[in-house]
């Protein structure tokens, strides 16, 4: 096996281009573990640590922020430019593992190992976020939610590195929470949900949910977050919504929980992130 | 883990039991089929392609027919082992034909498989579900080739039905 330290993105894109069956390493903490478990042996591995500009949070004017993909999960953490309607982003990545997995994992390996029980995921679709990929000929842009496309399948393609996420300043006022339940802390989820919340006068006029650990993807379902809109948040609202969510899942059944257990606690994790997440849109508005 | 899948087919289930038998059907039907020989009238090897995100492995599978009740009922075992790297796969699988009048038949197949080695370790939830999706296509791939058939044929052609292999809810 090759090994290949570049130190620009272009040199990397190059290596990768021209090597069959090469893979990034980033925090090497899901990839190495599974070289080590005999379940892959690229060709070559293209470190990206030392590639230049991969890591580090930007806010932008407009108030997006803009995530290198080489940015450790302790960095977003315990960033302060994730507010309002990005801030559940943050309370995901400081959910991830323990410290010593938050200072190795990066978010770009996060997001392109898409193990559907992962954190960043299901915070990133629920803050609609945007995910930078490169490749040696192009470069393009797709949404969180397009980016995820089955059991540790996503959009990327050969050749691609993911190069930063965006996510976007979203509604004025908004309040945000990810609330995730784990066997023991520290563990991946065994369901998780996102919550993006905005009200007027106790009523909500903005509603945006996913959950995690229920499906290959992170879920959406537009009629759960309508169940929100122009409600009160009462219970039997954020009942409605959970019960239309539970509905579009499938989870897969182990050790961390059968799927019928999964669907059960579903609208809990829901409710929970819901008051969390009002609670924070309150005091903004 | 099992597997199991519940399918129609629009054509009479002598043709079904046919098609269902013979590899040369079967086989372009699997998905991830590489390749197929025929070892004796009961037995066939096979290799199949399969990927789970960024791990993609090849299994050489032998498969033994072991009772056969025409045109209802089908038992077979299947072992396979992977090319170099240590996985091996056991299944147990019993196949149910029922005619739904003339020409209609409902295809009914459970399976129970064993998967031990590195790929037994590794997600084995996400594993079933992608076995269940397996067994989805498979249906999909085996309706249309029969039922393609059976319509050129000047066969029941005209007639529909609904599998309800889709997922539930999904
Ligand atoms: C003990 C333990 C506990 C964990 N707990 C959690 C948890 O609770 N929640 C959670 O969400 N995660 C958890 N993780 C996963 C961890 O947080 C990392 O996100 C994960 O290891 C991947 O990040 P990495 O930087 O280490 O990527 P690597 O392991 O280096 O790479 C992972 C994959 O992504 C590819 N890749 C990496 N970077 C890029 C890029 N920029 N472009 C394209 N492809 C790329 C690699 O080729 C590889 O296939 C845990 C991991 C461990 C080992």
């Amino acid at each position: 096996m090759k090994f290949y330290q570049p130190t620009t993105l272009k040199q990397a894109l190059k290596v990768l281009a021209n090597e069959d069956d090469a893979r990034c390493l980033a925090g090497g903490a899901t990839l190495v573990a599974m070289m080590n478990a005999n379940l892959l042996a690229p060709s070559a591995l293209v470190s990206l640590s030392a590639v230049k500009g991969l890591a580090g949070i930007t806010r932008r004017k407009n108030g997006s922020v803009t995530i290198g993909a080489m940015t450790r999960h302790q960095a977003v953490a315990d960033t302060a430019a994730l507010d309002g309607g990005q801030r559940l982003v943050r309370e995901a990545a400081a959910l991830i593992g323990h410290p010593a997995i938050r200072n190795m994992g990066t978010i770009g390996g996060s997001i392109s190992h898409a193990d559907p029980a992962a954190d960043y995921p299901t915070a990133l679709v629920t803050a609609n976020a945007t995910v930078t990929i490169e490749n040696s000929r192009a470069k393009r842009e797709i949404d969180a939610q397009n980016f995820f496309t089955g059991y540790l399948e996503t959009a990327l393609e050969p050749g691609d590195i993911v190069v930063a996420v965006s996510i976007p300043a979203g509604v004025a006022g908004a309040g945000s929470a990810y609330e995730k339940f784990a066997r023991v802390q520290g563990d991946f989820a065994t369901v998780s949900a996102g919550v993006v919340l905005a009200l007027e006068k106790g009523v909500c006029r903005h509603a945006r949910i996913a959950v995690g650990g229920c499906a290959a993807t992170p879920i959406r379902v537009a009629a759960a977050e309508a169940k929100l809109v122009g409600s009160r948040l009462q219970d039997s609202a954020v009942a409605a919504a959970g019960v239309l969510l539970a509905a579009a899942c499938d989870p897969i059944d182990d050790f961390r929980g059968s799927s019928e257990y999964r669907l059960m606690i579903l609208p809990t994790i829901l409710a929970r992130a819901v008051s969390k997440a009002r609670v924070r849109a309150e005091t903004v508005s | 883990m099992q597997i199991a899948e519940t399918f129609a087919v629009a054509a009479p289930i002598e043709r079904v039991w046919r098609f269902i038998t013979d590899p040369a059907t079967v086989a372009p039907c699997v998905p991830g089929c590489q390749s197929y020989e025929v070892l004796t009238a009961t037995s066939y090897k096979a290799t199949i392609q399969i990927a789970l995100g960024p791990i993609k492995t090849n299994f050489n599978v032998i498969v033994d027919l072991t009772k056969a009740e025409p045109p209802t009922y089908l038992a077979s075992t299947a072992r396979g082992e992977e090319g170099g790297k240590a996985s091996t796969l056991t299944a147990k699988s019993e196949l149910r034909l029922l005619a739904n009048g003339p020409g209609a038949t409902t295809v009914s197949y459970a399976s129970e498989v064993a998967l031990v080695g590195r790929l037994g370790k590794f997600g084995l939830g996400m594993m079933k579900k992608k076995a269940k999706s397996i067994g989805e296509e498979f249906a999909v791939a085996f309706r249309t080739r029969v039922e393609a058939e059976t319509a050129s044929q000047g066969g029941t052609a005209g007639e529909v039905l609904s599998a309800d292999n889709a997922q539930a809810g999904a």
